[in-house]
C-alpha cells in the first residue's frame, strides 16, 4: 500500500492549495453584499415534490426550473455503462480461461457452462438447456 | 438565513482541500476521495445558488452530479483493481506507461 510514503514534499501543493483559498476568499468576500438578499423557495412549498416534476418534466411545479427528462435518461444510460464497465475491469483471466466478477451463486461460469469453484468442470457441468417435453423424460 | 457567501467560502475550501489531496497522495483509493470532495465542493455551489436565485435546477443539477459520481466511483474502483492485479500495488505513480 502507499500513502503515508510521500516521497514527494506536499508543502508546495500545501501552499498552492491555501493560496487558491485565498484568491477564491477573497473574490467572494470583496463581492459581499453583491450578491443580494437570496430569493429562497415559496413558503409551504414541497422542494422534493418540485425537484421530481423537474426531472420527470411535469408542469405541476410552483418553484420555476426547467425540465431534465432528457438529462434523467441519458444519466441513467451513462450509469448503466458505469456498472458495465466495472463488471468488465473487474473480470480476469485465469490460465486463459475468463473468471467473471459476475457468477451464479458462486459457481463460475466457465464456456457459458456454470461448475462448481474446485469441481471438475466436465463432471458438475450444468447444462443449461432445460428439456421441458415430458415425451423426453421431463427436465434433466 | 445564512448569507449565500458562507456557502461559497465551505464550498472553496472543500475544493482546496481536495486539490490538495490530488496533488499530494499517491494512493489511488485517496486520490478519489479526493475527487469526490472536488465535486462536492461543486454540488454545494449549485445549492446554494438554486436557493439564492430561488430555481430548482441547481438541485436538480446537483443530484446529476451525484449520479455521475457514482458512476465515476464505480469505473474508478474498476481502474483501481486492475491496476493492483498488474503492479500489485494501487501507487497512481507505478502506472507511468500505457503497457498491458
Amino acid at each position: 500500500m502507499t500513502d503515508g510514503s510521500r516521497s514527494r514534499s506536499s508543502l508546495a501543493p500545501g501552499l498552492a492549495a491555501v493560496a487558491l483559498f485565498g484568491v477564491l476568499a477573497a473574490a467572494i468576500l470583496g463581492s459581499a453584499g453583491g450578491f443580494g438578499e437570496p430569493a429562497g423557495f415559496p413558503a409551504g412549498e414541497s422542494v422534493v415534490h418540485n425537484i421530481g416534476y423537474a426531472l420527470f418534466d411535469i408542469d405541476l411545479g410552483e418553484i420555476a426550473a426547467e425540465g431534465f427528462l432528457a438529462a434523467f435518461l441519458i444519466i441513467a444510460l451513462a450509469l448503466d455503462v458505469a456498472l458495465d464497465a466495472a463488471i468488465y475491469l473487474a473480470k480476469r483471466e485465469d490460465g486463459g480461461s475468463i473468471v467473471s466478477a459476475l457468477t451464479d451463486g458462486g459457481r463460475d461460469i466457465v464456456d457459458g457452462d456454470i461448475h462448481t469453484v474446485g469441481d471438475d468442470p466436465t463432471a458438475n457441468t450444468v447444462d443449461r438447456d432445460v428439456d421441458t417435453d415430458p415425451d423426453n423424460g421431463g427436465t434433466h | 438565513m445564512v448569507p449565500i457567501e458562507y456557502y461559497l467560502l465551505l464550498s472553496s475550501a472543500i475544493f482546496c482541500i481536495g486539490l490538495f489531496g490530488v496533488l499530494t497522495r499517491r494512493n489511488a483509493l485517496y486520490f478519489l476521495m479526493s475527487v469526490e470532495l472536488m465535486m462536492n465542493a461543486a454540488i454545494i455551489n449549485l445549492v446554494a445558488f438554486s436557493f439564492q436565485v430561488g430555481n430548482l435546477t441547481g438541485q436538480t443539477f446537483g443530484l446529476f452530479v451525484i449520479a455521475l459520481a457514482a458512476a465515476e466511483v464505480a469505473v474508478g474502483i474498476g481502474i483501481i483493481l486492475v491496476l493492483y492485479r498488474n503492479f500489485g500495488d494501487i501507487d497512481v505513480m507505478d502506472a507511468n506507461t500505457m503497457r498491458w
